[in-house]
């Protein structure tokens, strides 16, 4: 058995698995100045707003913002469950809009087979219309 | 029969010819367009009929899944794909096809009078079923991992709807909350995995992956995704330790359901795996082999010890299926590319091992509801003395247990022994050790059930009236599992014939 006349390389090695890139811990600084920026940004704007603006506390201040517009009830207010069928329908022609849309932009090209399978689609989407109204949901009570 | 220029993305030519439909072979869709019709059929049918008519959907889905099967008949001997190689026809996916219709019926059977006394959801009910065996028809084709995505996302989010369907139990919708929760987590961390592979291969089709990979090696990336992968579908099978949802979501859901989830979904999931590991990824086999003898070896032994001390048959069941599960994942550490003979057994193995369980456990399953039906409860203290009752009742919940268990004269036996052999052909000693002790442990539980239901007193003489449907269901079951016993070419065929 001959022995390789020089020892494996492992220079190679060493240098694919250990060696960091040039420049590789400056890009540190880069984020570094980026947070102190950052922070010095929305400290500084705050603080210089706090010395230049004039204090005046008033009780309308503190109301919750509703489109200026005296607020009505508490910050909890109850949606009626019924709604949440309707978001369910939405869907339905959600779905419908995503796929009919670039269909209808080559409809032209795509012939009586696009056509045919884009009205199976619709006929399994108007299942669900079909069971909605069958089961009243579209009945407001 | 691959599509040239189906969603190839090539720039150079006109947009007219890369628009040209992708020619697909509607024959070899057939089973799942049957499929799919009867599911809406079944909803819309329900719409409309008056309210005592509302059992009509059971038979209207009988037919769907019978027209399904007649489907996937046709396609015998067929070898095609189609969808620009996304989906294959062999004779895998026509044998788990045929087995889902097969569990689609039995559930039916079993579903029948659950939800004809005086459940409101029937058409929902029989639509959802039917949806989510479409995932298991569809996932048996699957050979792209949007493909399979798609097909356990459509088994597991009608059965999520299917367990909540008693709305005003507490335990069903605990039950349903739970096995979304579940089933979302573990679809993330799949798909977390599936996105590492497409990123570290470029490809999403199973074979081009598996070409990727093999010039890649042993890239950390394809292990950690294949991890991923791997822990996503373990909560899908209720592996251990990712099995906690199970026992609780199937005693909460509608029994005919919890059924459902523990043959359909879960051999779903193991259809599911089957094709990724043993199509994707066995040239990194090396790497997740022994995570698949933990999981199988952990998954065998809790699931065993803690059904020791369960006192309600659904829990029972449920425990014993996870238990299940682990003979299953014994076949997933045996894998070696590069011995073709061990790898062809281990894979025969587990599709036996799948076929067999699938028709004892629903069997067990039917007497358990049949039991419960009128008046009945769910605990085995309440089995006492069942051979006085209904002696026929008795002797088929045994068979059924008697085949869990492993043992003869029941197909069971030939089921474990296939992987024991196999694991003892690939020299994986300690996994058939393990296996060996389990079964033994296992049998403690089934035979304690059986000793009371014909050694000891019964608390009531009624007899359980158990109705044909149901008493032809289970029947022809435990015939079929007797009869593989007898000649286990039957089922050991199929599936010798069945492996790519």
């Amino acid at each position: 058995m001959v022995h390789p006349a020089h020892p494996p390389d492992l220079s190679t090695t060493q240098e694919r698995c250990y060696k960091v890139p040039d420049g590789y811990f400056g890009q540190y600084v880069t984020i570094g100045i980026f947070a102190v920026v950052g922070v010095a940004l929305v400290f500084g704007t705050l603080s210089l707003a706090k010395l230049v603006r004039p204090n005046v506390p008033a009780k309308d201040k503190y109301t919750t913002y509703e489109s200026g517009i005296d607020p009505i009830g508490r910050g909890w207010s109850q949606t009626n469950v019924r709604y949440y069928l309707f978001a369910l329908l939405f869907v339905v022609f959600d779905v419908e809009a995503v796929f009919l849309f670039p269909w209808a932009v080559v409809f032209e090209r795509l012939g009586t087979q696009a056509f045919i399978e884009m009205v199976i689609f619709i006929a399994i989407l108007a299942f669900a219309l079909l069971y909605a109204v069958k089961k009243k949901v579209l009945e407001w009570l | 029969m691959v599509v040239d220029g189906f969603m190839s993305g090539r720039h150079d030519v006109p947009l007219a010819q890369e628009l040209a439909q992708p020619s697909v072979n509607w024959h070899a869709l057939a089973p799942e367009l049957v499929l799919a019709g009867a599911a809406c059929l079944v909803l819309v049918a329900d719409l409309f009929v008056p309210r005592g008519a509302k059992w009509v959907a059971m038979p209207l889905s009988a037919a769907g899944i019978i027209g399904t099967l007649a489907a996937v008949v046709s396609l015998s001997g067929v070898e095609t794909t189609t969808l620009g190689g996304t989906f294959e026809i062999d004779t895998f996916a026509l044998l788990f096809k045929g087995l889902f219709c097969v569990i689609g019926l039995i559930i039916l059977a079993i579903s029948f009078h659950y939800f004809r006394a005086g459940h409101p959801y029937q058409g929902e009910y029989y639509f959802l079923m039917l949806s989510s065996l479409l995932g298991g028809v569809v996932m048996s084709s699957a050979r792209d991992l949007v493909s399979l995505f798609i097909a356990i996302e459509l088994i597991s989010i009608p059965a999520i709807i299917m367990t909540a369907l008693r709305k005003g139990d507490a335990r069903s919708n605990e039950a349903a909350l739970k096995f979304f929760l579940f089933s979302v987590m573990s679809s993330a961390v799949m798909l977390y995995g599936m996105s590492l592979v497409y990123g570290a291969t470029g490809a999403t089709k199973l074979d081009a992956i598996r070409s990727s990979i093999g010039r890649s090696g042993d890239d950390p990336i394809i292990v950690l995704s294949v991890f991923f992968v791997v822990v996503g579908f373990a909560f899908k099978i209720s592996a251990v330790p990712f099995h906690f949802w199970a026992p609780d979501t199937y005693e909460g859901a509608p029994s005919p359901v919890a059924a459902f989830l523990s043959t359909a979904s879960k051999i779903g999931g193991f259809v599911g795996l089957l094709v990724l590991m043993f199509q994707a990824f066995p040239d990194v086999a090396d790497n997740w082999r022994p995570a698949f003898a933990v999981l199988a070896a952990l998954t065998m032994t809790v699931g065993n010890l803690i059904a020791l001390r369960q006192q309600h048959i659904i829990r029972l069941l449920a425990y014993s299926g996870i238990a299940q599960s682990g003979y299953v994942l014994v076949a997933f550490a045996l894998i070696d590319p590069s011995s073709p003979q061990t790898n062809r057994q281990a894979f025969a193995s587990a599709l036996i091992y799948l076929a067999i369980y699938a028709i004892m456990d629903l069997g067990a399953f039917a007497a358990a509801v049949a039991f419960a039906r009128r008046g009945g409860t769910y605990f085995i203290s309440d089995y006492s003395g069942l051979w006085q009752r209904s002696p026929a009742l008795a002797v088929m919940l045994a068979a059924f247990l008697i085949s869990l268990a492993g043992a003869p004269p029941m197909a069971g036996a030939w089921a474990k022994l296939f992987v024991f052999l196999a694991a003892i052909n690939a020299e994986v000693y300690w996994l058939a050790v393990v296996m060996g002790l389990n079964a033994v442990i296992a049998a403690f539980y089934y035979l304690a059930v059986v000793k009371r239901m014909f050694f000891e007193a019964p608390e009531i003489r009624e007899p359980v009236e158990v109705p044909y449907l149901m008493r032809a269901a289970m029947g022809l079951a435990a015939l079929v599992l007797f009869a593989a016993f007898i000649y286990p070419p039957l089922i050991s065929d199929l599936a010798d014939r069945s492996i790519f």
